[in-house]
């Protein structure tokens, strides 16, 4: 393993900044580049694991550099960005994928895209119900951020009447999950290598979505539809002892349909946000199919320039709500969200975000702070910790009552 | 009436909690009508507050564009508030000797009017004729006695002498108005049958419930003065005044005949469907509240009344009407079995709160979705009808079963024989169901086609039907005089006094001969006209000097003997700019419809730009403001329909929990406004601007229907009943309510069609034919759609939602609906010489640099503390002229260094101070376009020296500014700068004042001193480095901030700047930003 992360530290010192402008046409770009980032992680967790293998502490090295070649004045852009991720502990952790390998093209009312991408839909801060595109890269973080690349054919019309884009993604990209060694997971280790499309279906099944996306005055809007796999995974046991006891969940899949809102006003120093899904079809902790809704929403208020100093405190309160309860596949099935932005608006860009999540059934609670400032100009500290309280059997969290943590990050960008 | 019987679980969403609801709401009688009054007693204080303001211009925003440009305009040259005195004598002549005396002395007496300005009549005009070889200036009926009037006094009309006035005066001045382009079908007609007084005012805009009313009262006494003592003379009376005093009179009429003649017309439907006086008695204390408290929200608000949202209160009523029937009507039908006054209003709740929150919940939103028009009447029109209907919700489910429990009604036992209608209608439909469905799509396809003949016609002055006495006067003055719809071109020379130069004149003159030419056209009024003819008078009345004359000078000099010469009050000002820069050209036209307006401008614009372009100007004027605000308003309105829509289809979607049956819902609430629509295209054609709000507000009202007949039929499906059955039940038990509740809002709307106003009438027609059309199409097309599509369906057997999610989510949307709607709602010098010099340098300094279209620039920031520590941050900046009346510029900054932040672009949206900016974050990692607050101005951009307010598009409009001396430019002492204080107009500016060194030859900034809010100068911004490009614009390169009690500086450098590159308003959209921040 330490073998491993010596050679992409290796390939991190090779790594140099390039770039070049060139005057367009034929077949040489007008524009490229070549950016990136490479990062070392150290995480320490506060207690012994739950579950035996876990690993008590992880590092682990991580590189994305992103190659990019623009050509008619930028309106066609190629664009590859590879993943790689060697970690200490856990060998689900240490995983390859392409973020991004796509070809974009853009009229002025138009635009086109082919190949692999990751994409973001919706306003609120920490649930994301209307974003339905790309699966999770759950081995990365808990925060749900880390996308696989999805292929994709699309099509964007921009109009007066906002955009409207068109999905057709023909392969699905199974959910990473942690892995035997790995901690931040539940009791049963979920095996990769089985999967179970309920649908009768695999990997190819199309999945097809639309949206369409419109600022009115204040208010930014999104309208979405999505019909395909479900990125969303039910579990079943599976490998079995000779007792007949499972040692492994395998991940099952189901078509649904699904319809979003996102939506967000601005008013001066206030955003109010709120998303909206109706989704049909989906698994839940049961395995059965259901249909639900679920809601979250709320507000960010900005106090800027916070005690006569440069820094914006931004002040988060959200709720988000989920008609399955405890039958939910998310943490988030009755919760109250708050927390703040604190950024300093310094030469080094320091942020820091402390948010808590509270199960207002239950009453189990997680709070998560991630902290960043620029170093040495290029480079980028950053502390992440979340810290689990109370978590109650009812609740998702339960498994990861021993899981509290802190993670630091250096990161250098080229 | 029958409604559901109880024996069955009413409603689709749970019945429990409703029963425990309701049983709470009734155990709770006594707090009711203590609510109610405390809500009448705040009602009552907002309606204390409220003011009346009505007038044309009230339904164009102080944002609306065209709205900006006529008020610029009318500040330029002047507002024309008049009053047409349009004497008709019945002899056909009005240049008697007689009646040129009455003119002198109506001249006389209109100076007595409040308010006036100026008053132009046939003997007052100003005549020039030529006297040796100078020019003389008097009034085409001299010399006449008009004796001293007492301020005040009545005007002394009697005694008019006609002997003052000599045959031969009178021959003469009948030859030369006659003959004068400048009279002729203005003042006075080509044949002399009628004749002008015009009376102009100044209101001083103080108290304008009061000053139009007062001025246009006292013109009808100055007419009845003259009818009276000239029998054999017509007086009519019209002109901008009086259309706008019109406004207030339909409105007020509107609310006195169409009230009472409203409450009669619910009062009736209920009572004949409840034979219950007390009944009767209790859906009126539900509505006047209702009502009240929707008019006490415009007080409140500090929103004045006008002559749409007068009828609000009306609106409010029909509507809370329907809820209240629904209620007494089950109240009926549990009489027959229990004499227990609680039950009956237990069981009305718990029956019908579902239902009565469903159709009040998308009535408020559809009404509340009025405020994407951009009329500020309708907006308010939304607000207070969505309000009251949000009351009259809480008080039908509260006050009025309280109410039921208290007041004695009388215990009636029969039951409906009209039920037996609705089910023979059930069964015709049932067995009928393949050939109904056909039928109805070719009704509806042949309804829905004649929307393509819908045309869009704003004349203000025919918004008023021939009931009132104005429009038939003014139509009379439109026949026989001259077109009361003005379009006006200011039409500008770019330079000051450049209305002298032959050239220009040249083309306006020819602009004004064209304008002539054109066959709607009945008069144009253009000092060109007067110049040409003082070149004649100067060269001894010669016809053949009828022309421009050849040089400045002489143009100049004719110009100031005559305005020397000119009386009191009757000066130039208004057709010539103060600078003398530019001169106004407007153009009368009678009986023009937008379209025929809308053809005029495009082919001006055509003759402008073939030949004149330097000149090319926008028209501007109330006709043509109207004639674009349909355009506008369906536009916008487009936005604020599919939002209701989205919002209420996806209320009925939670309610029902079935996505087929909810989409199915789509048709019958559609198509109505569809049909509607269609059915006015054929039978009207034309429609006023209500049209664009008629879908959205009635979407609400419309899906109420739906909702009942859905919510019925999925009870029936769940017990087991076939799609045929399912229908059959559904009309016999709530097919009557249907009929009666859609009876009564048709009844009430009917009543509001027969406003004299047709913006009121317009949209009350265009409401009820919708209301009525989805009662068919929910009758007819719903169950023909149905019985095939859920037979289809069955078999695949599809699955059910349990009552308990539905109803936590229907819950929970309320809660999030309700939220959303108050979010939509809250939304919401005359100078001494150093003002004015430093204005006047600020326009300059603006002029200059308008027209470079876009650019894009490579800019550097360098930090540096007081140590002397740089860091760095670099970008490239894209930016997009926007000079649309409102905005500021648009611009993109992509940060390239640090490579940590690399990709991270920020769109703003400038708007002109105090607004808000419209900004925009896009994320690289995430692939996230945020909205963010851009109500920061005094925070500084990432940690530089400079504020947010200081990088923010700067436009002349944000500050004051003041002159205070000229000195050597700082840095530059070759130059001469001017030196101006500015002072920002937005109190959240983080500055007190600004100082500027402006050079004199390019009006470049070199220096700009900030003092803070204390008063302390705090920072200094210094310019260098200046280059021109395309000739004309010129940019620093290097930006310096200092900061005097810091020691830290940050300097702003730009290199690589490219003009005109092609960049589009597409490309700053908020959805493309991820594309341009690669």
């Amino acid at each position: 393993m330490w073998r491993r992360i010596a050679l992409a530290s290796l390939a991190l010192c090779a790594a140099a900044p390039a770039s070049a402008e060139k005057p367009t046409g034929g077949l040489v770009p007008g524009h490229w580049e070549f950016f990136g980032q490479a990062e070392v992680e150290l995480t320490a967790f506060a207690e012994s694991p739950a579950f035996a293998g876990q690993a008590h502490h992880d590092a682990s090295v991580a590189l994305r550099p992103t190659l990019l070649a623009e050509w008619l004045d930028g309106n066609l852009a190629f664009k590859l960005t590879p993943f790689l991720r060697l970690d200490a502990a856990d060998d689900r952790r240490t995983h390859f994928d392409v973020r991004e390998a796509k070809l974009d093209y853009r009229t002025d009312n138009w635009a086109f895209t082919v190949g692999a991408d990751f994409v973001f839909w919706g306003k609120t801060e920490a649930v994301h119900l209307v974003d339905i595109i790309n699966s999770d890269d759950g081995v990365e973080s808990l925060d749900l951020e880390d996308k696989l690349g999805q292929p994709m054919l699309r099509a964007t019309r921009f109009s007066d009447f906002g955009a409207f884009s068109l999905y057709y993604l023909p392969y699905f990209r199974k959910p990473t999950f942690p892995g035997v060694d790995g901690r931040l997971r539940g009791q049963l280790p979920v095996d990769m290598g089985a999967v179970d499309f309920r649908n009768d279906g695999d990997e190819w099944a199309p999945s097809f979505a639309l949206r369409w996306a419109h600022v009115i005055g204040d208010v930014d809007f999104g309208i979405s539809g999505f019909y395909g796999t479900s990125r969303d995974a039910a579990f079943e046991p599976t490998n079995f002892t000779a007792l007949g006891q499972p040692t492994a969940l395998k991940p099952v899949y189901d078509t649904i349909a699904q319809v979003g809102f996102d939506g967000q006003y601005t008013s001066d120093a206030t955003l109010w946000k709120l998303e909206a899904i109706g989704r049909q079809g989906q698994l839940d902790r049961n395995g059965e199919a259901t249909n639900y809704v679920a809601i979250t929403g709320g507000l960010e208020y900005t106090l800027f320039g916070v005690a006569d100093s440069n820094a914006d405190l931004g002040l988060i309160l959200e709720g988000s709500w989920d008609s399955r309860g405890d039958a939910a596949l998310t943490p988030f099935e009755e919760d109250a969200i708050y927390g703040m932005r604190l950024a300093l608006n310094d030469e080094s860009d320091t942020s820091v975000l402390l948010i808590g999540t509270t199960d207002v059934v239950s009453g189990g609670t997680s709070v998560r702070l991630e902290a960043e400032r620029r170093v040495f100009g290029s480079w980028k500290a950053e502390v992440e910790a979340q810290v689990f309280v109370n978590p109650q059997r009812s609740d998702l969290e339960y498994d990861l009552r021993r899981d509290s943590f802190v993670r630091l990050k250096l990161s250098y960008f080229w | 009436m029958a409604d559901d019987l109880n024996t069955e679980a009413p409603l689709a969403v749970g019945t429990g909690k409703a029963q425990r609801l309701a049983s709470l709401i009734v155990a709770m009688r006594w707090v009711w009508p203590v609510v109610t009054l405390a809500l009448l007693a705040v009602a009552f204080i907002g309606l204390t507050k409220i003011s009346f303001d009505p007038s044309a211009r009230q339904f164009f925003s102080e944002e609306n564009p065209d709205r900006v440009a006529l008020d610029a305009f009318e500040a330029e040259f002047s507002k024309d508030d008049n009053v047409m005195i349009v004497l008709v004598p019945k002899d056909g002549d009005v240049f008697t000797p007689e009646m040129l005396a009455l003119q002198g002395r109506i001249t006389e007496c209109a100076w007595q009017l409040p308010y006036v300005r100026r008053v132009n009549s046939l003997t007052n005009f100003q005549n020039t004729s030529a006297e040796g070889d100078d020019m003389l200036v008097r009034d085409l009926v001299p010399d006449l006695p008009y004796g001293a009037q007492q301020p005040g006094a009545a005007c002394d009309l009697a005694s008019v002498d006609a002997s003052a006035v000599s045959p031969e005066t009178a021959a003469a001045a009948r030859e030369i108005a006659t003959s004068r382009v400048e009279l002729v079908n203005s003042m006075t007609s080509a044949t002399g049958h009628v004749a002008q007084v015009q009376v102009l005012f100044k209101l001083p805009q103080v108290d304008k419930a009061v000053e139009v009313p007062t001025v246009v009262r006292e013109a009808f006494v100055l007419r009845d003065a003259i009818e009276a003592a000239y029998p054999n003379v017509d007086v009519k009376l019209s002109g901008s005044t009086v259309i706008n005093n019109q406004f207030a009179v339909s409105g007020a009429e509107d609310g006195s005949t169409l009230t009472p003649a409203m409450f009669i017309a619910i009062l009736l439907i209920v009572g004949l469907m409840l034979r219950s006086v007390v009944g009767v008695a209790m859906t009126l204390i539900v509505i006047v509240v209702s009502a009240l408290c929707g008019m006490a929200s415009l007080g409140w608000t500090g929103t004045a009344l006008n002559s749409v949202t007068i009828l609000a209160p009306l609106m409010i009523s029909i509507l809370a009407v329907a809820s209240a029937v629904h209620v007494l009507a089950s109240v009926r039908q549990t009489m027959a079995e229990t004499a227990d006054r609680k039950e009956w209003a237990r069981r009305a709740l718990s029956e019908h709160m579902a239902a009565i929150s469903v159709a009040c919940i998308t009535t408020a939103i559809g009404f509340f979705s009025l405020n994407f028009s951009i009329s500020p009447p309708f907006r308010e029109l939304g607000n207070v009808v969505g309000f009251g209907v949000l009351v009259s919700w809480f008080l039908n489910l509260t006050l009025l079963p309280a109410m039921i429990t208290f007041l004695p009604m009388k215990q009636r036992q029969d039951t409906s024989s009209a039920r037996k209608w609705m089910v023979a209608l059930g069964e015709f439909v049932v067995v009928n169901h393949k050939a109904v469905l056909p039928v109805s799509l070719f009704v509806v396809a042949g309804l829905g086609f004649g929307v393509t003949k819908l045309v869009a016609e704003d004349d203000f002055i025919r918004y008023f039907d021939e009931r009132y006495e104005f429009r038939t006067d003014t139509d009379f003055i439109e026949e026989n005089l001259t077109g009361l719809n003005l379009l006006e071109w200011p039409v500008d020379s770019g330079e000051d006094q450049g209305i002298n130069n032959p050239d220009y004149l040249a083309k306006v003159a020819a602009f004004a001969d064209w304008l002539r030419a054109q066959p709607e056209v009945t008069y144009v009024r253009s000092v060109t006209d007067t110049i040409k003819r003082l070149n004649m008078n100067m060269h001894g009345d010669d016809p053949a000097y009828l022309r421009l004359p050849e040089t400045r000078e002489e143009a100049s000099q004719y110009l100031f003997l005559y305005e020397l010469s000119l009386n009191y009050g009757m000066d130039l000002t208004d057709q010539i700019n103060v600078t003398r820069s530019a001169l106004r050209i407007n153009a009368a036209m009678p009986f023009v419809t937008t379209e025929q307006m809308r053809g005029i401008m495009a082919r001006a614009d055509a003759w402008f730009a073939a030949n004149a372009p330097e000149l090319q100007t926008t028209p501007t004027g109330l006709s043509y403001v109207f004639s674009l605000i349909s355009h506008r308003d369906v536009r916008a309105m487009l936005s604020g329909t599919v939002v209701a829509l989205v919002l209420i289809s996806g209320v009925i979607l939670l309610v029902l929990w079935d996505w087929r049956i909810g989409l199915i819902s789509l048709v019958p609430n559609l198509v109505p406004a569809l049909m509607g629509f269609g059915l006015w295209g054929y039978s009207v054609g034309y429609v006023t601007l209500a049209i664009a709000v008629v879908i959205a507000a009635t979407l609400g009202i419309v899906v109420d229907d739906t909702v009942h007949f859905l919510m019925k039929y999925k009870t029936a499906r769940r017990k087991g009943l076939s799609p045929e059955d399912s229908v059959r039940y559904v009309f016999d038990r709530v097919g009557m309510a249907l009929l009666v509740t859609t009876l009564a809002l048709v009844a009430g709307f009917f009543v509001l069609s027969f406003s004299g106003f047709a913006v009121n009438g317009d949209l009350a027609k265009l409401t009820l034919i919708t209301i009525a059309f989805a009662l068919i199409a929910d009758f007819f097309l719903l169950p023909a759609l149905l019985i095939p599509l859920d037979n289809m369906s069955r078999k695949t057997g599809a699955k059910m939602m349990t009552n308990g999610v539905a109803k936590k989510g229907a819950a929970a949307v309320a809660v999030l609906v309700t939220a959303a709607v108050v979010a939509l709602l809250s939304g919401k010098a005359e100078a001494q010489t150093a003002e004015a010099k430093g204005l006047a340098i600020a326009v300059e300094a603006d002029k200059r640099d308008l027209g470079w279209g876009d650019q894009t620039v490579n800019g550097a920031m360098v930090l540096r503390d007081a140590r002397g520590t740089e860091s760095r941050r670099e970008f490239r900046s894209l930016n997009l002229e926007d000079q649309s009346p409102g905005n500021g510029d648009k611009g993109i900054i992509v940060f390239s260094t640090p490579r940590d932040i690399r990709g991270t672009a920020l769109l703003t949206h400038s708007k002109i101070e105090p607004a808000d900016d419209d900004q925009w974050l896009f994320l690289p990692a995430i692939k996230r376009v945020k909205r963010i607050s851009s109500s920061n101005r005094t925070g500084k951009f990432v940690s530089s020296e400079f504020s947010y307010e200081d990088l923010g598009s700067q436009e002349v409009g944000d500050y004051d500014y003041k002159h205070l001396k000229d000195e050597p430019c700082p840095g530059e002492a070759g130059l001469t700068c001017f030196v101006v204080e500015s002072y920002p107009k937005n109190p959240r500016s983080g500055y007190s004042k600004r100082v500027g060194w402006i050079d004199t030859d390019h009006y470049r900034l070199y220096k700009i001193d900030f003092y803070n809010r204390r008063g302390e100068q705090e920072k200094t911004l210094t310019f260098a480095g200046y280059k021109q490009y395309l000739n004309q614009y010129w940019r620093a390169d290097v930006l310096r901030m200092e900061n005097q009690q810091t020691g830290k500086s940050t300097d702003l450098v730009w290199e690589n700047y490219e003009f005109r590159t092609g960049l589009k308003e597409r490309d700053f959209d908020s959805q493309v930003l991820p594309r341009m921040a690669r």
